[in-house]
């Protein structure tokens, strides 16, 4: 007995594939809101994910000390570089750290075999692989020999690598830095990929701090220093703590600014991702208000289509077509010009998202939850305004709707 | 219900009586029909003649149930159908009556066979079977090889006898013609009345035929002229 119902879906498609061009630009508004919504819950979350992923580079559990001038310059009063002194003092007067490396990051050409690549050296000491959780595809990190020997060792990134040795295995073999240095290769970090500003973060060579110094000297002071906090429930305390030391070694004034600044890049991540949580939830808005105008644009057209369909509504009223079966062959018209645009709008969403995960170099989400809102959403809006010309249809006088032309 | 042969006695099919239909224009009264009287056996055959604007349309449209009327009775088949919901409305439409217009009224897109069909589709008849008993349909017309045929590929006869077959789909009890010849030739017409008087017979059915041309209504077992909205003169067949 209900045959009109369980093929109410057959004949809608009957019925949309008769119009093909009107029906495709029908669902055009509606599949290109499904696409952005797909798309921009993917940016978001991806852009998010690699922001994560560049601090999880960091460590999150890490204070970063780095020089910082500020108003003391303006102010004439005196500024002082990281150095020894403030290492010595952390280590020896805090009671919150278990770590402190510092860091001095120079830009220098590295060479071997007649190839060159300018690349962004870091000197420090072995543990800043422990704190970046940074580990070793090949070789490991130089010790503390290497450190206390000066020795002439390098662990390179996996950019570098490419760069200079191709497929070959660097293990052992020499590089040149800097014109100078000549440093043996000892280990080769595992690859990270790009930052979220699209900074290579493999793209480094370590070096052992005190090599470094006998070459270009570090009285400059250090880069920054790295310091992580014996508990991650202490990271407050022992930001106090550090700025109290240092506030001493540096001789800075109660009550001025100092000349250093502390941060901790969990501070960063949160800040990120309050904001990033802010973009998504306005692009999920102005996605959402796509989709809308997806859904006045295919009730305008099943209006016409109800309109110019009359005299057809008449028609099938006059032969005893209930307005309830009428009703339903419209309402699953609409409902099939969603599910076209929404099938449409989620492998467009799909390859845009692909797309700029690509160019960005983000991690590439395929996100459900957004998939099924869209999808949601899509069929929700369908239902509704496909509702309004079903709905008209099915009102329609049988006598008045014969009459028409 | 399949028609019964020589029932006992003459059972009445339509039965209506002081049918009225009002509508207002511009805030004014239009009297279209003024109190109709009208008892139509089963197996019987009116022709329903007028000048234009007397109220054939309007009568005929009631007694399809396509409209309610003012005031009145109206007895379909032995059920009181004066007062019905538009849903219940469709339902006696679909089950009980089967109208043939002047103009055809084929749906463009659709083939002969889905046009006979589509009755059967909105009384749940699976696809199968409703295209089966409207290819059926289609033969007892004489349009046994053009099944597939759009309407624009078919001649106004075959149009007509297309509209004939879906008439009878849902084994009707009331056949409703308005001028069903109307828009033929006099060769197509006088084929296409053949046709439905033929399948009248044969299935009894009751058969109500609006036209202006004398020489069809003396086909019927009796005349009724309107004139005004009101039934001026009935005449029975010569015998």
């Amino acid at each position: 007995m209900t045959a009109w119902r369980s093929e109410g879906p057959r004949s809608a498609v009957q019925v949309l594939a008769r119009y093909p061009g009107r029906s495709a630009l029908t669902v055009l508004g509606l599949a290109i809101g499904v696409a952005a919504f797909i798309a921009m819950v993917s940016f978001g979350e991806g852009a998010r994910l690699s922001v994560l992923a560049q601090f999880q580079t960091l460590g999150t559990n890490l204070l970063v000390v780095t020089p910082w001038a500020g108003q003391r310059q303006a102010l004439q009063q005196p500024t002082q570089p990281l150095t020894d002194l403030d290492v010595t003092a952390l280590r020896r007067e805090s009671t919150t750290l278990a770590d402190v490396v510092p860091v001095v990051r120079l830009e220098q050409d590295t060479a071997r075999d007649g190839l060159h690549h300018w690349i962004r050296l870091q000197a420090t000491l072995p543990a800043f692989a422990r704190l970046h959780q940074w580990s070793l595809s090949a070789g490991g990190m130089f010790d503390g020999v290497d450190v206390a020997q000066r020795a002439k060792v390098c662990v390179l990134g996996a950019t570098p690598v490419r760069a200079l040795f191709g497929d070959s295995d660097p293990l052992g073999e020499v590089v040149t830095i800097g014109g100078v240095l000549l440093c043996r290769v000892v280990g080769v970090l595992a690859p990270k990929g790009y930052s979220t500003g699209g900074d290579d973060i493999d793209d480094l060579i370590l070096l052992p701090i005190t090599t470094f110094d006998a070459y270009w000297g570090t009285a400059a002071g250090y880069s920054r220093l790295e310091l992580q906090p014996s508990r991650a429930a202490l990271m407050d305390a022992a930001k106090g703590e550090v700025t109290e030391i240092l506030f001493r070694t540096h001789r800075i004034d109660e009550g001025q600014e100092g000349d250093f600044h502390v941060t901790s890049p969990l501070e960063v991540v949160r800040a990120v991702e309050k904001t990033s949580g802010i973009l998504t939830g306005l692009l999920r808005g102005i996605a959402a208000v796509s989709l809308l105008v997806g859904g006045i644009g295919i009730m305008n057209i099943q209006l016409v289509s109800v309109a110019e369909r009359t005299r057809e509504i008449g028609i099938r009223a006059a032969i005893g077509a209930s307005p309830a079966q009428i009703l339903s062959q419209f309402l699953w018209e609409g409902l099939a010009l969603t599910v076209v645009g929404a099938a449409a709008g989620i492998a467009l969403g799909l390859a845009i998202a692909s797309a700029t995960a690509e160019v960005m170099h983000w991690p590439r989400v395929i996100s459900a939850s957004g998939i099924a809102g869209a999808t949601g959403f899509a069929l929700g809006v369908g239902l509704v305004f496909g509702f309004l010309p079903a709905r008209r249809a099915a009102g329609l006088d049988p006598i008045e709707a014969l009459r028409h032309e | 219900m399949p028609p019964v042969e020589e029932a006992p006695a003459p059972e009445l099919v339509v039965d209506a009586e002081g049918l009225c239909k009002r509508y207002r224009f511009g805030g004014e009264d239009v009297g279209v029909l003024a109190g109709v009287d009208l008892k139509i056996g089963a197996g019987e055959v009116v022709a329903l003649r007028g000048p234009s604007g007397s109220g054939k349309s309007t009568l005929l449209n009631l007694l399809g149930c396509l409209d309610r009327p003012s005031a009145g009775r109206y007895v379909l088949a032995g059920c009181d159908v004066s007062a019905l919901s538009r849903a219940a409305q469709a339902w006696v439409r679909l089950h009980y009556v089967g109208f043939v217009f002047q103009s055809f009224n084929l749906i463009a897109h659709a083939t002969a066979v889905e046009n006979v069909a589509l009755p059967l589709y909105y009384s749940g008849v699976p696809r199968k079977r409703r295209e089966d008993m409207a290819r059926a349909l289609l033969d007892q017309v004489g349009l046994g090889n053009r099944h597939a045929h759009l309407p624009a590929q078919l001649s106004g006869g075959q149009c007509q006898r297309v509209a004939i077959a879906r008439a009878l789909a849902c084994n009707p009890r009331l056949l409703l013609a308005d001028e069903p010849t109307g828009a033929l030739d006099s060769r197509n017409g006088a084929e296409v009345l053949q046709v439905m008087l033929d399948l009248q017979r044969r299935q009894r059915l009751t058969m109500v035929l609006v036209t202006h041309d004398p020489a069809i209504a003396k086909l019927a077992d009796r005349q009724v002229h309107l004139l005004d909205g009101r039934v001026v003169e009935t005449e029975a067949r010569a015998a």
